[in-house]
């Protein structure tokens, strides 16, 4: 009965053979760690999102006038309303949290290199439509935070040049933020959670092409891959177990500690917060924002510092394999990096001071200068680590996993070894 | 990588750490109905008179286990589910205040520093040296010392506005977010049972694992 029915299905659709290719037999090194659990992580965390944030969006309206007492009629009055409102908005900062580490791993490992360069480039392009989704979303609980991060944002499109003011009226649908901002804002909050679903579905398509990179950054024979089912269907699901109970604790305990006290005071255009700070997820880029007298050179140092890591297949010159693994330079260029994120959002946190302003700058020309310094860098390590012999476990590695590479016209930027 | 980890961490508790001021006070907000109600009591002769809750209604107070006679007594003849505003007009605040007096529904959630925030500034106020009286935590504030603590010299007095700022504080706690309760008891369950499934999830994945050479 049961087969006919798949027999039924797969004259018409391609059921079995997808299953098979995509779940039962796809090939995935049996070496991947937990760090290879995040991708999994994230598309839970979209579902999540999507799932909440459909059930408030019945519940809450889109108006000046009544958007800040929907939220409390959320808060208050709705079944479960305060359970689904925490869900998302804590589901915000997991998402953000749960993609950065997902980026880590890969400039950790050097994933980003070839062949993977498109799977790298869609999940820029996915990184700047949850930023963009996350920015909106902001602005409907219509607090004082909401407000005034949305004018300072909006505010930067004033630096397009020739006509940078029409271009922020036209952005807000008005000469301040107002009821046609809240709206317009709505809308896209809600259509780009969808336009992220199509683009995680190629990002997918170019993973099962390429298939998953992985911690010794070779690319494994045949003997050394395992179906991707049942062995990571049931890795990632005890790894989201782990992850539910990081996030629940915060939707439960903590879900206040991720909110602005000044976003439960009602938006007031009359008055500005005394310190407007963006949520924790924006304040590296925020403190390169302000690191920049200029507010031009701000701007474009700000969409610079998001942008810059497109260009990692071709900053990364060294063709030696596992990313950070073997390339102790490069190590430490990725443990500094992460110690200026921090120091960047530390500097975007605190309201400004001379002291801030000469550690933000100090911090955002660091930033900068990893990536300028980085093929030189990589190119002149390299040098230093064939000098030097490879270690003799890669050899070994090497050797045992000889097959048949991925050609590519460019030797260079490959991630493989001769 | 575990670096990162941590840092990151660090990035979103340093932002609840943030909150919590040295100057603030600490207090431990209490939750029982009884000391809510000593709050409601405390506020609706207090404060009520200028400043609004208008997120809770009369019916949300019995509804949370106050005595029903006390809250019939605050809303007068006002119907039950009517929210707790009150009596002062917007012209007459500003006229006498320069400003309408801030909604109180959601007051220790919208400062930094929270209930340790507002009851430090209710029991805040001083006598400056020119005999005028100011606040120690918000020295702009246009609101008067409505619990005398500026005056009250002897100790036990100022023991006692203590407390009765202590109870007003609990009473905005609740106001701010009436689900707490719930939450934490729906939360110990919800992280149990994650915590049960995550361990069976974890001995399913080594089974499965140990069927690889």
């Amino acid at each position: 009965m049961n087969n006919r029915i798949i027999k039924w299905i797969d004259q018409r659709f391609p059921l079995s053979s997808f299953v098979k290719h995509d779940l039962t037999e796809y090939p995935t090194p049996r070496n991947l760690s937990y760090w290879w659990n995040f991708g999994f992580l994230a598309g839970f965390v979209l579902m999540l999102q999507v799932a909440t944030g459909i059930f408030l969006a019945m519940h809450y309206k889109a108006d000046v006038t009544l958007s800040f007492d929907s939220i409390q009629h959320i808060m208050r009055d709705v079944n479960y309303g305060w359970l689904l409102r925490f869900m998302h908005a804590t589901g915000a900062s997991a998402f953000f949290l749960v993609i950065y580490i997902h980026m880590a791993r890969t400039l950790y490992y050097g994933s980003y290199r070839a062949p993977r360069e498109l799977m790298w480039w869609t999940g820029q392009g996915l990184l700047l439509m949850l930023m963009a989704t996350a920015f909106m979303g902001y602005l409907l609980p219509w607090g004082q935070m909401s407000f005034w991060g949305a004018t300072v944002i909006t505010n930067l499109f004033r630096a397009t040049p020739f006509f940078g003011e029409q271009v922020v009226i036209w952005l807000r649908g008005d000469y301040g933020v107002g009821d046609a901002t809240l709206t317009r804002f709505f809308s896209l909050h809600y259509l780009l959670p969808f336009l992220i679903i199509g683009g995680v579905l190629v990002h997918l398509v170019a993973l099962h092409t390429v298939k998953s990179s992985n911690p010794s950054g070779i690319d494994l024979a045949a003997k050394d891959n395992i179906p991707f089912h049942p062995y990571f269907t049931i890795k990632d699901l005890y790894g989201l177990g782990i992850f539910l109970i990081v996030y629940c604790i915060f939707v439960f305990f903590l879900p206040n500690s991720l909110m602005e006290p000044a976003n439960n005071i009602p938006a007031n255009p009359m008055q500005t917060p005394t310190h407007i700070v963006p949520e924790w997820y924006f304040l590296p880029f925020y403190a390169i924002l302000r690191s920049v007298p200029n507010l031009v050179g701000g701007v474009v140092a700000m969409g610079l510092s998001v942008m810059v890591f497109s260009f990692m297949p071709y900053l990364d010159r060294s063709r030696i394999p596992g990313g950070a693994r073997y390339r102790p330079w490069y190590r430490a260029m990725f443990y500094l990096f992460a110690v200026d994120m921090v120091v960047l959002g530390y500097v975007g946190y605190t309201p400004p001071s001379d002291q801030s302003i000469v550690m933000g700058k100090i911090a955002t020309f660091f930033y900068f200068a990893m990536f300028v310094l980085l093929p030189f860098i990589s190119r002149k390590e390299e040098q230093w680590l064939i000098r030097r012999g490879l270690p003799s476990d890669v050899k070994a590695l090497v050797a045992s996993e000889a097959k048949e590479k991925i050609k590519l016209p460019d030797q260079r930027r490959s991630g493989d070894i001769k | 990588m575990k670096k990162l980890i941590v840092i990151l961490m660090l990035c979103c508790s340093s932002i609840a750490a943030g909150a919590a001021e040295s100057k603030l006070e600490n207090i431990q907000v209490e939750t029982s109905v009884q000391a809510v109600e000593r709050g409601a009591d405390a506020l609706m002769n207090t404060c009520h008179s200028c400043h609004s809750l208008k997120y809770i209604t009369y019916h949300d107070l019995v509804k949370f286990g106050m005595d029903k006679k006390k809250v019939d007594d605050w809303r007068g003849d006002q119907p039950l589910d009517t929210a707790v505003t009150s009596q002062l007009s917007d012209e007459t605040a500003i006229q006498s205040y320069g400003k309408v007096p801030p909604d109180l529904s959601l007051m220790t959630k919208a400062r930094e520093g929270g209930a340790n925030y507002v009851y430090t500034y209710l029991i805040g106020y001083y006598i400056t040296p020119e005999g005028m009286t100011s606040n120690h935590v918000f020295p702009e504030t246009k609101m008067p010392d409505m619990m005398g603590i500026s005056g009250a010299t002897d100790p036990a007095q100022r023991a006692e506005i203590q407390t009765k700022a202590r109870d007003i504080v609990s009473f905005l706690a609740w106001a701010a977010d009436p689900h707490e309760e719930e939450r934490h008891k729906l939360g110990y369950y919800v992280i149990g049972y994650l915590l049960v499934l995550t361990t069976l999830l974890f001995f399913v994945k080594n089974q499965i694992w140990s069927r690889l050479k």
